[in-house]
This record gives C-alpha cells, structure tokens and sequence, in this order.
C-alpha cells in the first residue's frame, strides 16, 4: 500500500482534443477485467507475434514507447479484438459462465478450473486456441490441469476431468516418460487398445455400409 | 444427570448474535458489490483495472464482455489535477503529442505531467 507516492488530486481534467487525423483510428476494446482474464490466454495464443512486437517496441524506446509504438498499439488491440468476437460468436455460455464465475471470485484462475475446462474444450473445437502457460516445469502437472487446487474454496468432483487437447495429452504424456515411466507405459498401453478398438469399429463399420 | 437446556440458552444467544452480524456484514457486502463476493487484495493493477471497468460500464463491479467500447470511452479518462486554474483549462486547437511532457508553469495551461 506504501509503494507509490500519496498523490492528492483535487480535480479531474477531461481532456476532449480528438487524435490528429494522421492516426488511424481503431475501434478500443470493450471487455473489461473478468472476460480479459478468462480470454487472456486465447488473446496470447492467437496475438502472440503481435504482442511480442509491442513489447519490443516499448522495450527499444523506453520513455516514448506511448507515442513511438501506436502503430504496434493498434495491431494488438486489432488482433484481441477479432479473438474476442470469436469467443462471443461460438463459445458464449461457456465463457459467460467462467467469467462470472471469476468475478465471483476474486479473479482467481484457481476456483474456476472446471468451468475452464468446458470452455477451453468449445474454444479449441471451434477456434482451435489453445491455452499454454509458458516455462512451465517439466516434472510436475501443470498447475490448469490439477484435479486438486489446493487453495478453491471447493473441491473438483471425481468424476470431473480436465480437458487435455491432443498436443497437449502428447506433451504431459511425454513429461510423465521422465518421472514416472511406469506409468506412461500404462497410458500408451491404453492408447494402443483405445486405437485398436476404433480401428475395428471402423472396420465394422465399413463392412456393413 | 443429563445437561439441561436452560445452560446451553446463553450460548445460542452468543452464536446467534455473532451469525446475525456475520450474516448481515455478508449481505451488506454482497449488496455493495452488485450480488457478487467483496474483491480482496486488490493492488494496483486490479485498481486500475477496476477504474478501467468503470469507464467502461459505469459501475465499479460492472461486466461487458462485447468487443467495442461505449462511444465516449476514448474520452473518459481524467487527467487528475490538484489544482484547476479556472478559465485556463481550454483545449488546444493543434493537439500534438509531447502536450503529456509539459510542466505546470504559473499562468500558462495546466497539462500535468504527472499521473
């Protein structure tokens, strides 16, 4: 509470001076804090080459990055937008429903893991975003696909199960290899038989049409 | 002997008087708060973001998940000044960008640099 100077402000100014017309205008995003942060990592999966250049563009121009870097500004804010429209247009229950469910509390990605699930399951089938938290250990579940948050007010029911896209399964099971070979083993094991089981449905299948 | 009930009254009065404030400080909050839970540990950032959502919808706790702003929204961020020097404060007509590194100077208009 300490970390910044008291500033006493009396007043507000309303500054109404329009942008001069040399800057092209972009259309500001109009999500606020909860949907952000349940898009956030939608927004970075799809964004990332253009994030990654405005924060190199802020980096390279410290001090009069707000005015050196408008034109990487707009491509991001651009660019969350379309990922926005997106999620509205085909995923809205789900993501409806995990960001009240984040507003409800506190904006803890924590309490909210389930509703998480079903709605990075609809955004990976329509959109195929993928959500990724980066540097992630290699020798632990990462912390979104835990069925034990240790901190949520509520326990995840048994029968709940995170939602894993097929990279993603590839890669755990990989990461798993190294600490726990046995039971990789198992996992391919049942892979091997789920395959063949589909493989002699299909052939059925075939054999009837 | 088994314990009468008469003992155990002054202990529910106790417990009912501590659930009825618990109970109300609770729905107090959750008014306050626009039917959600109180927002805890906000720093900084969560305040800024919490102005930002203001802007955006009009209340603190307020929502929207739609991809465009509200039309005055580019407009709505106050420049915060503690002293506003009356008939100085006018627009200018040439609006260019380094006006946000100008000091306060006596007499002249009041573009704080300062946040």
């Amino acid at each position: 509470m300490a970390a910044r100077k008291p500033i006493f402000n009396q007043h507000v100014l309303y500054d109404t001076t329009p942008l001069p017309e040399s800057i092209p205008k972009v259309k500001e995003l109009g999500t606020t804090s909860a949907p952000l942060m349940s898009a956030a990592f939608f927004i970075g999966a799809r964004c990332k080459d253009y994030n990654d250049d405005f924060m190199q563009c802020k980096t390279e121009n410290p001090g009069k990055g707000e005015f050196e870097c408008l034109k990487e500004g707009r491509r991001v804010t651009r660019c969350a937008r379309s990922v926005i429209k997106d999620i509205n247009a085909n995923c809205l229950d789900q993501f409806k429903a995990h960001w009240e469910c984040l507003e409800n509390n506190n904006q803890q990605m924590w309490q909210c893991r389930q509703k998480e699930w079903s709605l990075n399951k609809c955004v990976f089938d329509k959109l195929g975003l993928e959500k990724r938290i980066p540097d992630q250990p290699k020798d632990e579940v990462p912390v979104q696909f835990r069925r034990n948050q240790i901190y949520a007010h509520a326990s995840i029911p048994i029968t709940q199960f995170p939602y894993l896209t097929p990279s993603q399964r590839a890669e755990q099971v990989e990461n798993l290899r190294l600490r726990d070979p046995k039971k990789a083993a198992r996992i391919d094991l049942w892979d091997e038989q789920q395959r063949q089981k589909e493989a002699a449905e299909a052939a059925a299948a075939q054999t009837k049409a | 002997m088994p314990v009468p009930f008469e003992t155990l009254i002054p202990y529910g009065i106790i417990v009912a008087m501590f659930g009825i404030s618990g109970a109300g400080m609770s729905k107090i909050r959750n008014w306050q708060n626009g039917g959600k839970r109180q927002r805890r540990g906000i720093d900084q950032w969560d305040r800024v973001l919490m102005d930002r959502d203001r802007r955006l919808t009009g209340d603190l706790r307020g929502q929207a998940h739609n991809p465009t702003a509200p039309p005055g929204y580019e407009l709505n961020n106050p420049w915060r000044v503690r002293a506003l020097l009356e008939g100085i404060c006018e627009p200018e007509a040439n609006y260019s960008a380094p006006a946000r590194e100008t000091n306060v100077v006596e007499g002249m208009g009041v573009r704080t640099g300062t946040r």
